[in-house]
């Protein structure tokens, strides 16, 4: 399980962020008191950082350059500051993305799922059964027979494939497709379900998506 | 100071003058003083009158020219006795003095003032980023504990959208410089926006094209964020409730400027409130028959085109579309930098 380190000195804002990573299958440590942020960040293993501009005691941009030097542990920065100057200074001082208050949870969620793939899943093949899933090709291969996937399409099964065995609520999806600037409507992604849906069944795998009335997608 | 003017200023003195000058002649005649004396008398008078009176409209004319032109050049005019030299004449010492000290309190009450402003400005930033936390935590709970979520969000949309208008507002306003120009894509702003209204979009299945969107311009991204979104969201407010909404964006690249063009298919403005769209509190016909609109909106949002140096201009035909076309000029000279 992976684990995320807060630091966010708003508590009602640090508690909620928490239970929503804890939900999202997160293990979650949260810095308390910030006499010495600095101290605790480094002291702490964790696989990601969700680190606020404005504290009490410092200055998050100032932890955050001072943290780099020797750490490169993902960063995130989140701020209610919503200047062009600001976000340019944080990914100079070396953050791997910066999200401004008051974000989307689903939105955060997301960055913070790629940010984590990004940094330990460097090959780009997965297997669903005996199906080869290609992200860089954008295929679906077994043996020699092979299927084209669309963009959207690949988005909504590598979502799936991700959380197999789970629902995928549509809602999800939509994000997950509108993240990567594809701006489906309800309709287009039923179209584009069932198309994947085609794709999969010329595999001998039609009923693989299952639909589950006003929640979801399931992939079996 | 035309010597004309000068002249008819000082007709009572000449008066008094014509009249001492007739008495004195009476006097000599009466005394029976030689006429070739009394021309003499006259003559050196008159020559020492006129010398008088041309030298005194002399030194007054430069002094009173200059203030004038100096007037004229100044942008900031009460500070014109602070480029001035004093005069050599009373009145002159007496005005430049009386002015020195108008201004000088002038001075004083429009640093006070600017003071006030910025710290005012200030704190509505200050009060802006704090106001977000809580707004954060609000979206955290309500996707924390699902159930009616949906209604609440749309709340905390709206005040969202408000506390970014008190923002902006504070800053297109201020006189202070706290933009940055550079290389921002349209299409990475376009998308921000959006996700910013995904709910929105989503639960009202907004058919949504954005293309051609592959373009840079020179602009402050968090600023063009706001615009968009400001669009968006009238856009949002003014949807036509018979069809389905359908927005378009994209970008049109020309020699000399880059634009961005977003249309959607509302109810669009009628034509006699079009020109006025963009004024402080205008509100309209639309405004006030389908939701409190304050005015504002537009306004701020042209007066930050102004600032970035951007054109905005929208067009629309009633019951069926309307268009805003933002226009950024390319500088070159900008770019090598």
């Amino acid at each position: 399980m992976k684990t995320i380190q807060i630091i966010e000195d708003d508590k009602s804002l640090r508690e909620e962020l928490s239970i929503l990573l804890k939900h999202a299958g997160y293990d979650v440590v949260m810095v308390e008191h910030f006499s010495d942020v600095y101290r605790q960040m480094t002291e702490t293993t964790c696989d990601l950082i969700l680190l606020d501009i404005s504290l009490p005691e410092e200055n998050g941009e100032l932890l955050l350059q001072k943290y780099r030097r020797k750490h490169d542990t993902p960063v995130i920065m989140l701020t209610s500051r919503s200047s062009e100057m600001d976000e340019v200074i944080s990914l100079s001082y070396g953050a791997n993305d910066y999200i401004t208050k008051p974000y989307h949870p689903t939105i955060l969620l997301l960055r913070i799922a790629e940010i984590l793939k990004r940094k330990d899943s460097p090959s780009k093949i997965n297997m669903y059964q005996d199906i080869q899933v290609n992200l860089l090709k954008g295929t679906l291969s077994r043996d020699r027979q092979e299927e084209i996937l669309t963009k959207n399409e690949m988005i909504i099964f590598q979502m799936l494939l991700e959380h197999q065995g789970e629902i995928v609520q549509r809602e999800v999806l939509m994000t997950a497709l509108w993240n990567n600037d594809e701006f489906l409507n309800d309709n287009a992604l039923s179209v584009n379900v069932s198309r994947l849906r085609a794709k999969l069944g010329s595999f001998g795998l039609s009923d693989a998506i299952e639909t589950r009335k006003k929640l979801g997608y399931l992939l079996k | 100071m035309k010597l004309g003017s000068y002249l008819k200023d000082r007709v009572p003195a000449y008066i008094m003058e014509a009249l001492a000058t007739i008495i004195v002649v009476v006097f000599l005649v009466a005394f029976r003083i030689q006429s070739q004396i009394i021309v003499l008398v006259l003559i050196v008078e008159f020559i020492a009158w006129i010398s008088t009176e041309l030298w005194e409209w002399s030194r007054k004319r430069k002094f009173y020219a200059e203030l004038e032109t100096k007037l004229e050049e100044l942008e900031r005019k009460y500070l014109v006795m602070e480029v001035m030299e004093e005069p050599d004449f009373l009145e002159g010492k007496l005005l430049y003095a009386a002015l020195k000290e108008t201004d000088k309190s002038m001075a004083e009450a429009v640093s006070e003032e600017h003071r006030q402003n910025k710290e005012f400005r200030e704190f509505i930033e200050l009060w802006v980023h704090e106001v977000k936390l809580p707004l954060s935590s609000l979206r955290l709970m309500c996707h924390n504990h699902p159930g009616m979520e949906e209604k609440f969000l749309m709340q905390i949309k709206r005040i969202e959208d408000y506390v970014d208008n008190v923002l902006y507002y504070a800053r297109s306003d201020s006189s202070e410089q706290d933009y940055v120009i550079k290389e921002v894509s349209l299409h990475k702003i376009a998308s921000a926006v959006i996700m910013r209204n995904r709910e929105v979009l989503q639960l009202i299945d907004a058919e949504l094209h954005i293309k051609d969107l592959d373009l840079t311009v020179l602009t402050d991204g968090k600023w063009l964020e706001y615009i968009l979104n400001q669009l968006l969201s009238n856009t949002l407010k003014y949807k036509d409730e018979n069809r389905g909404l359908k927005i378009e964006i994209h970008a049109e690249d020309h020699e000399q400027s880059s634009a961005l063009v977003f249309h959607d298919n509302g109810r669009g403005i009628p034509s006699s409130d079009l020109p006025y769209i963009f004024e402080k509190s205008f509100t309209g016909t639309n405004g006030r028959t389908i939701s409190g609109s304050t005015g504002m909106g537009l306004y701020i949002v042209k007066q930050m085109c102004n600032r970035l140096g951007a054109d905005i201009v929208c067009t629309s035909v009633e019951q069926e579309f309307t268009e805003f076309k933002i226009t950024f000029p390319k500088h070159d000279f900008l770019k090598m930098q």
